[in-house]
């Protein structure tokens, strides 16, 4: 079995975030988490590295990199990751996956159930759920290794609840002791004594856009980050990662955001650029500067910040609600929200 | 709306308002540039997200600071 | 002051086949039904001179045998005091259907056979193919690979319009179905079901109705309500014992796993099980016939309206809205949730998937039964002998699920569903 093992840069040992920027590699062997996978009985052939910006804003150019060598090399099988919570490595893992996955290479990933590698693979890896930090590390890799020993070796694959990865979004007929008309029976009394179920997941979690701003010379525009901005030395100490708040900051008579008075406590990129100039990440002066010309309306007095780092999809969510509960009575009308 | 440098993450979550930033490591600047033209860039991306703001757009919408 | 006489309840009595035997002559004992096949296709084939050939022929559960280009699944019935009103309308004289006592044969089908691509009739691609398998790995893909079946293959005359060869083809097949059934008239039945409904229960219950939507597009994909087709019907309100007792026939032969079949419509799992429940954990509030696949965004949603207006009125508190094949009719499935759902009414929708999911899907719709991804492949097989075609019928080949006859019902008539792969 001709096994390749996909990597970012830091597990691969290159270096952290300073080398995010890291063009596609191939490299003999296993590396970093690979080892790891050999000790659990896969051996790797090859590893393949990219650094996550470099793939997150060169994608065409990175896939076609690593496509070429998966087409030499001819693998059995590739592992990507694993990637935990890291969205941008994960983003990495499922659009390189899916692209296996239209060339015929059977793919197995590791990360948090929400992260965006899970959408972005549209169901060509068996991805083994994982939490959000290293600590999954020792469950995640005998796992992977399992499957992809399963896999390569073209042996079937049972259920995502037998064979423990998450669902791929594909669907398979089975044959039930109940017929339709008894089920949906059942599922009607029960929606209509609270609980619902259905057989089909819903997709949804749209809210649709909100109509344009009529006119923007009479509108209140609000700041809102997760790009991890606060007063220099985080007196408030905002989390670096997994963080459970979000902070609010005036802005009355602030006309930039200078670096001697704000800084990014972001864990999840590279900061320096952002620390010489954090209007980088937030466009205050920018934005005050178009405030002035009549642009805009008026700034609102506070912005928002908080540090998107393993933060999982729900909370998020309710980061959001509490903002815009926040920002409407306030009569906001538009917010500008920046990310990494 | 949203700046980032990854809009096709922030569509397929379902932001409706989404305008490609200039990088990761900093949505709304370049450090390569001169400080005068870097503030130009930094005015034009804040101007075309304004300009997202006041235009109706369909779900998942991503636009790019230069036409 | 004369007031409406009641209504004659509905007594379905039920003869159980287990096997059946060729004879000169029709009768029924003991689970045994023995026919005279020449008779049952001489006298289905009477009168009706858009048919210029037609043969009745058994098959049994096992043989290797492909049914090919299947039209319509039917259960044989015969109005036991009256068999001239049997399929009223379509067939037998016009009188009011679910009333009085029907004598059915259980577990025996009848399956019409109509090649009309080789009758110049139909092109090719207009309709894919319906097969039933008798053995092999797509035999428990349909109803009717477990039961001994009356297969009624037709020919059409050379240059009749496609309309007059269906409905000869429509009556030959229910004249073979009550034919049959006439063997058991003054004979005694292994049970008798009763299938009205009680008065007065419970009204601490849930009141449930059903939306049935049916299609009327023309000749080949037509539905039929007392023998006329239901094309341009406003949604209706139907007695349950009517749609159970020959008032409701299909004349649709596209896409054969999400066929509403009339048998689908003789045994309505819904129906038999809403009966069942109806006073236990439920109140059968009754049931709405509303069209699918109407042309117009306007036309889609008034009849939603109008359906769920009339669940309204029937004093539903849920509905279950089932959908008729595949495509555009989805669509007036997920409005016809959505006017319910607006009205408070809760909904449950049955919907078959494809590879690329369900093909609408509206937030209201958060209940749904699947009948299972009718794009699935089912696995080779070669039969040892082809009924209906003289094409290979894609022997050897893998088949797309969507081939066999109700194998994705969206009735809810089968047992199969979907689970994340």
């Amino acid at each position: 079995m001709i096994v390749v093992h996909y990597l970012n840069q830091f597990f691969a040992g290159l270096g952290g975030e300073e080398a995010a920027g890291q063009a596609p590699a191939r490299i003999s062997g296993a590396v970093g988490p690979g080892r790891g996978l050999e000790a659990a009985g896969l051996p790797i052939d090859v590893t393949l590295t990219c650094g996550d910006d470099f793939f997150g804003e060169h994608e065409p150019e990175a896939l076609a990199r690593l496509l070429s060598w998966l087409g030499e090399i001819e693998p059995d099988v590739l592992v990507c990751g694993p990637s935990f919570g890291s969205g941008r490595y994960g983003y990495a893992c499922g659009s390189f996956a899916r692209e296996a996955g239209r060339r015929g290479i059977p793919v197995v990933g590791a990360m948090t159930p929400d992260n965006p590698g899970v959408l972005a693979a549209e169901g060509a890896a068996y991805i083994v759920p994982t939490g959000p930090s290293v600590a999954s590390m020792k469950t995640a890799l005998p796992a992977i290794a399992r499957l992809a020993h399963r896999l390569g070796s073209g042996e079937p694959v049972g259920s995502p609840a037998e064979d423990g990865y998450l669902p791929r979004g594909l669907r398979k007929n089975v044959r039930l002791s109940e017929v339709g008309a008894d089920r949906a029976i059942a599922a009607l009394l029960a929606k209509l004594s609270g609980n619902v179920r259905t057989e089909v997941e819903s997709a949804f979690d749209r809210v649709t856009a909100p109509p344009a701003i009529g006119d923007l010379g009479s509108c209140t525009l609000a700041l809102v980050t997760e790009a991890g901005c606060v007063p220099q030395g985080n007196p408030d100490h905002l989390p670096t990662r997994h963080s459970n708040i979000w902070l609010r900051y005036p802005l009355s008579g602030v006309g930039s955001l200078s670096p001697a008075r704000y800084e990014s406590v972001h864990a999840g990129f590279d900061t320096r650029t952002a620390n010489l100039d954090p209007n980088r990440l937030v466009p205050l002066d920018a934005v005050r500067t178009l405030e002035r010309e009549g642009r805009i309306g008026r700034l609102h007095a506070f912005f928002y910040t908080t540090a998107g780092v393993d933060t999982p999809m729900a909370v998020a969510a309710k980061f959001g609600q509490e903002i815009a509960s926040e920002l409407i009575p306030a009569g906001v009308q538009a917010v500008i929200l920046t990310g990494t | 709306m949203f700046i980032t440098a990854l809009p096709t993450i922030a569509q397929m979550i379902g932001a409706n308002r989404v305008l490609r930033g200039h990088a990761i490591t900093s949505p709304t600047g370049d450090p390569s540039l001169a400080a005068g033209d870097e503030a130009d860039l930094r005015r034009r991306i804040v101007e075309r997200a304004l300009e997202m703001l006041s235009t109706d757009v369909g779900p998942s919408t991503a636009w790019e600071v230069s036409r | 002051m004369r007031r409406a006489s009641g209504d004659e309840p509905l007594e379905l009595a039920r003869f159980d086949v287990a096997e059946v035997v060729e004879g000169s002559a029709a009768s029924w004992s003991d689970a045994s039904l023995t026919l005279c096949l020449r008779d049952l296709a001489e006298a289905a084939k009477e009168g009706l001179p858009a048919l210029a050939d037609l043969d009745v022929r058994v098959v049994r559960p096992g043989d290797s045998v492909r049914i090919a280009h299947v039209l319509d699944a039917i259960i044989p019935d015969v109005k036991a005091s009256a068999p001239e009103v049997t399929f009223p309308g379509v067939l037998g004289r016009l009188a009011l259907a679910g009333r009085g006592r029907t004598n059915r044969l259980a577990g025996i089908g009848v399956l019409s056979v109509c090649d009309w691509a080789a009758a110049g009739l139909a092109s090719p691609q207009t309709f894919p193919d319906a097969f039933v398998d008798m053995a092999g790995p797509g035999r428990p893909m349909t109803a009717w690979g477990d039961r001994p079946e009356l297969v009624v293959t037709c020919t059409p005359k050379p240059g009749v319009p496609v309309a007059d060869v269906d409905r000869s083809i429509r009556v030959a097949a229910l004249r073979v179905a009550r034919d049959a059934a006439q063997a058991t008239i003054d004979r005694p039945p292994s049970a008798i079901d009763a299938l009205d409904l009680a008065e007065r229960v419970d009204a601490d219950l849930p009141s449930v109705a059903v939306i049935l939507q049916v299609a009327s597009e023309g000749p080949l994909l037509d539905t039929f309500l007392y023998g006329g087709p239901v094309g341009g019907i406003v949604p209706t309100v139907l007695d349950h014992r009517e749609v159970l007792d020959g008032a409701l026939t299909s004349g649709a032969y596209d896409w054969a796993a999400v066929r509403n079949v009339t048998a689908y419509y003789q045994e309505s799992a819904l129906i038999r099980s809403l009966v069942a429940e109806h006073g236990e954990t439920l109140r059968f509030a009754g049931m709405i016939l509303a069209l699918g696949y109407l042309d117009t965004p306007f036309d889609k949603q008034r009849s939603a309206l109008l359906s769920a207006r009339l669940a309204r009125k029937l004093g539903a508190d849920g509905v279950i809205c089932t959908t008729f094949s595949s495509g555009n009719s989805h669509t007036d499935t997920m409005l016809t949730v959505q006017a319910c759902e607006a009205l408070g009414i809760g909904t449950v929708a049955i919907l078959a998937e494809t590879n690329g999911g369900l093909t609408d899907h509206v937030p209201e719709a958060d209940s749904i039964v699947s009948t299972g991804n009718h794009d699935e492949l089912v696995d080779p097989w070669t039969p040892g002998q082809v009924i209906g075609t003289s094409d290979n019928a894609m022997a050897g080949e893998p088949v797309p699920l969507w081939t066999y006859l109700g194998a994705c019902a969206q009735t809810g008539d089968m047992a199969l569903t979907a689970v994340p792969a």
